[in-house]
C-alpha cells in the first residue's frame, strides 16, 4: 500500500539555480531547475555524481541559499528566511539522514534521538517518545548504546529515528544506503517505506543505489544541474490518482 | 538560548573525546591561574606588610597634623589643643596605639664634630608602642622615660659621626618658633636599626626636654596605629569628624606620598604581569576550543541542520569552556592554594636576598614577607580561570554558530 499523494505541495522549485563562487571561479551545480514535491511522496533524486543532488538537497533543507529562482518549502519561500527562520523550518518540518549516519558519537542512540525532542521543546514526554520511535523501528535493545558501539545498519536506521522522531512533514535523506551492506539497506528502505505509507512522511533521497530507486514511487534524474527525466512509476501514478 | 539535559550531557561529554586535550586544558588553565593567585597572595600580603611598615616606622596609618602641613611639611606648625585631641584619637575604639610628637631642627656637637639633625620629642612609653624603629632596634643604654628632661637618643651611626659613647653630653642647638635655642642632652641611649641610613636619622628626646629647652613645645603630629589597616577610610573619616581648630587627619598615602606611589607603580606592574599571565592562558585556550571546533565542523552542521540555533551551539561551546574553567579553578585552587598557604604561614625570608631592611623614606622593612590567605583565593580562582576560560572560547563558539551546514557536510 503506498501513501496517498495529497495536493499539498511541499516543495515548489521555480528556475532555482545555484552558482558557487571559488576565487574567480564560477561552479554552476544547478541549472534552472523546476520541482514540485507532494505530501506523501517517496522521491529518488538520482544522478552521475557532481550532477547537483545534494545540492539540490542542501537547498530544500535550508542548509544552502539558491542563486536565483525560487524555492518555496512548505509555502515559505526560503531565500527570505533568516537564519532562525530557517533553524525553525528544520526543527518543526524537516528530518535529515546523512550517508556517514552522523549521530553524536557521545550520546547514547536514545539521546541522540531525543536531542531533537528536546530542541522542539518536548518536555516530559521526550525520553518516552524518543524510546517508543526506537522500539517501533526495532532498536529498542541498541537504545543505551553509543554509535560507536553500533554496526553502520544500526547506526543509520537510528539516524532515521532520530530524523522522524519530531514527526516531520518531509525528510530529505542524502544517500541513505551508500555505506549498508544489501541486507541492512533493505530493512532501512523497508522502514522508510512503512513511515511513508503509516505516517505519510514524504521522503526525498538522493541516491546512486539502484535499490533505493527500486523502493520509490518517482525517480528524478539530474544531468549537470538540470532535470533530465522526472517519472513516477504506474502503480504510483494511479495511487496518486 | 535554552539548553535542555541532552545538550548539557552532550557538551559534558564532548570533552571526554579527547581527554588528553581536556586535560592539558585544564591544566594550563590551573597553572596560570595558580600562578595569578601566587603572585595575588604575595602582592596583597606585601602591599599589607610595606604598610604596617610606613605606619609603624613613624609615619602611622592615620596622622594628626595642622592643615597646612600638607603643602608646607614645616615642623615648626603645631598641632591645636594637641593634649585633648591625643586623649580623643586615644579613645577611638579602631586605634590600636597614637603617639604625639615634636620636631625641631637642631644641630648636635661633640667636641670639634657636629651634625645636622631632626629632633624628635616624644611621648616615650606611646612612642614605644607605635614606633618599631624603637621596639625592634638593639638598644645600648634606655630608650628615654616619660618626663625624663635632658636626656637624648641617637642613632648609632650618628653617635659614630659624633664619635660618642652612652653618658656622654651633647650640645644641641634647635631652632624654635622664632629663635634658636641651645642646651646640654646627655646620651641616655644609643639605638641600632641595622641600617645606617635609618641610625643617622635618630636623634630622639622627651616632650618635656623640647619644651625645657625652647619653651612650649606642644605637638606637630599624632602618629596614629590602626587595629584593622582595612578600616583605614572609616576611621579616617570618624577621627577627622573630631579634629578641632587646624588640625586634620591624613593617611600614610598623604604623609609618603612618594612611598605610596611606587607601591601603587609595584601593584600595577605586577597586575600588568598577572594580566600577561592570563592573557597567554586565554590564547592557548582560544586556540585549543578554536582547534576543538574545527575539528568537529561536520558535527555543528548536523546540529544546525536539526534545527539548533546559533545561540544555542554559541551557548553548548562556552558550556564546555565553563567545565574546562571549573577543572582549571581546582587546579589553580590546589596549586596555587598550597603555595599561598606556605606563603603566609612560613613567609620568604628576604635576609636571603637583601641585607638592609631600611626602605625608602627611612622605613624599617620585615625582614620576611609573608603572602595572604584566605577564603577569597576561592572566588579569585573561580572568577579568573572561569572568566578567561569563556571569554577565551567566545570566538571559538561564534565560529561554531556560523559554520555553513552545507558547505561543512559537502567536504566532511
Amino acid at each position: 500500500m503506498a501513501a496517498v499523494l495529497t495536493d499539498e505541495t511541499l516543495v515548489h522549485a521555480k528556475q532555482v539555480t545555484k552558482v558557487y563562487h571559488t576565487g574567480e571561479v564560477d561552479t554552476y551545480a544547478l541549472r534552472g531547475i523546476d520541482l514540485e514535491v507532494k505530501a506523501g511522496d517517496f522521491l529518488a533524486i538520482v544522478g552521475p555524481s557532481g550532477s547537483g543532488k545534494t545540492t539540490l538537497l542542501n537547498l530544500i533543507g535550508a542548509l544552502d541559499n539558491i542563486t536565483d529562482g525560487t524555492l518555496e518549502v512548505l509555502g515559505s519561500d526560503v531565500s527570505r528566511m533568516s537564519r532562525r527562520q530557517r533553524a525553525d523550518l528544520r526543527l518543526h518540518a524537516l528530518g535529515f539522514i546523512f550517508q556517514a549516519y552522523n549521530l553524536f558519537p557521545v550520546l547514547t542512540a536514545q539521546e541522540n534521538v531525543q536531542f531533537v525532542l528536546e530542541l522542539q521543546g518536548v518536555n516530559n514526554e521526550r525520553g518516552r517518545r524518543a524510546r517508543e520511535v526506537l522500539d517501533r523501528l526495532g532498536l529498542g535493545e541498541y537504545a543505551n548504546r553509543r554509535p560507536p558501539q553500533m554496526s553502520g545498519g544500526q547506526q543509520q536506521r537510528v539516524a532515521v529515528a532520530r530524523a522522524v522522531a519530531s514527526k516531520p512533514r518531509l525528510v530529505l535523506a542524502d544517500e541513505p544506503t551508500a555505506n549498508l551492506d544489501g541486507e541492512n539497506a533493505g530493512i532501512l528502505l523497508d522502514m522508510m517505506r512503512d513511515l511513508n505509507e503509516n505516517q505519510h512522511t514524504t521522503f526525498i533521497f538522493s541516491t546512486h543505489d539502484p535499490r533505493v530507486v527500486a523502493y520509490a514511487r518517482r525517480v528524478v534524474t539530474l544531468v549537470d544541474g538540470q532535470v533530465a527525466k522526472d517519472i513516477v512509476k504506474e502503480s504510483d501514478a494511479h495511487d496518486a490518482g | 538560548m535554552k539548553l535542555g539535559t541532552v545538550a548539557l550531557k552532550y557538551a559534558a561529554r564532548s570533552l571526554t573525546r579527547h581527554t588528553r586535550r581536556t586535560v592539558i586544558s585544564m591544566a594550563g588553565v590551573g597553572v596560570g591561574c595558580a600562578m595569578a593567585l601566587i603572585a595575588l597572595s604575595w602582592m596583597s600580603g606585601a602591599f599589607e606588610m610595606q604598610i604596617r611598615a610606613i605606619a609603624e616606622s613613624g609615619a602611622g596609618h592615620l596622622m594628626v597634623v595642622h592643615r597646612d602641613w600638607e603643602k608646607t611639611r614645616e615642623n615648626t606648625l603645631r598641632l591645636t589643643d594637641w593634649q585633648e585631641t591625643l586623649e580623643a584619637v586615644r579613645a577611638h575604639p579602631g586605634i590600636r596605639a597614637c603617639s604625639a610628637r615634636a620636631r625641631a631642627n637642631g644641630l648636635l656637637a661633640f667636641g670639634n664634630r657636629s651634625a645636622g639633625a631632626q629632633i624628635m620629642a616624644v611621648l616615650p612609653e606611646d612612642e614605644f608602642e607605635v614606633s618599631r624603629i624603637i621596639s625592634r632596634s638593639r638598644m645600648e643604654g634606655h630608650y628615654l622615660e616619660d618626663e625624663e628632661i635632658g636626656a637624648v637618643v641617637i642613632g648609632k651611626a650618628l653617635a659614630r659621626r659624633l664619635n660618642v659613647e652612652l653618658d656622654d653630653d651633647l650640645y644641641a642647638s634647635l631652632t624654635g618658633k622664632d629663635d634658636i635655642h641651645s642646651a646640654m642632652l646627655r646620651i641616655a641611649g644609643i639605638i641600632d636599626t641595622g641600617s645606617q641610613d635609618l641610625d643617622l636619622t635618630i636623634c630622639h628626646v622627651t616632650v618635656a626636654t623640647m619644651e625645657s629647652i625652647i619653651g612650649a613645645a606642644g605637638a606637630g603630629e599624632i602618629s596614629i596605629l590602626l587595629k584593622e589597616q582595612s578600616e583605614l577610610a572609616s576611621v579616617q573619616k570618624s577621627l577627622g569628624a573630631l579634629m578641632t581648630g587646624d588640625n586634620t587627619v591624613v593617611s600614610w598615602r598623604e604623609v609618603q606620598p612618594a612611598l605610596s606611589a611606587g607601591m601603587d607603580g609595584d601593584v600595577a606592574l605586577m597586575r600588568l604581569l598577572t594580566a600577561i599571565v592570563i592573557t597567554v592562558v586565554a590564547l592557548g585556550i582560544a586556540s585549543a576550543q578554536l582547534t576543538a571546533v574545527l575539528e568537529r565542523r561536520t558535527e555543528f552542521a548536523v546540529l544546525s541542520a536539526l534545527g539548533m540555533k546559533g545561540s544555542q551551539i554559541t551557548g553548548m561551546v562556552l558550556i564546555e569552556s565553563l567545565i574546562i574553567g571549573i577543572g582549571g579553578a581546582l587546579i589553580a585552587l590546589t596549586l596555587g592554594g598550597l603555595a599561598a598557604w606556605y606563603l603566609a604561614t612560613e613567609g620568604i625570608n628576604l635576609a636571603y636576598f637583601v641585607e638592609d631592611f631600611t626602605g625608602p623614606s627611612d622605613i624599617l622593612l620585615d625582614p620576611y614577607i609573608y603572602g595572604s590567605f584566605g577564603p577569597w583565593l576561592i572566588k579569585y580562582a573561580l572568577s579568573i580561570s572561569i572568566i578567561a576560560t569563556v571569554v577565551a572560547s567566545l570566538y571559538p563558539a561564534w565560529k561554531a554558530s556560523h559554520i555553513a551546514p552545507a558547505e561543512a557536510l559537502r567536504t566532511q
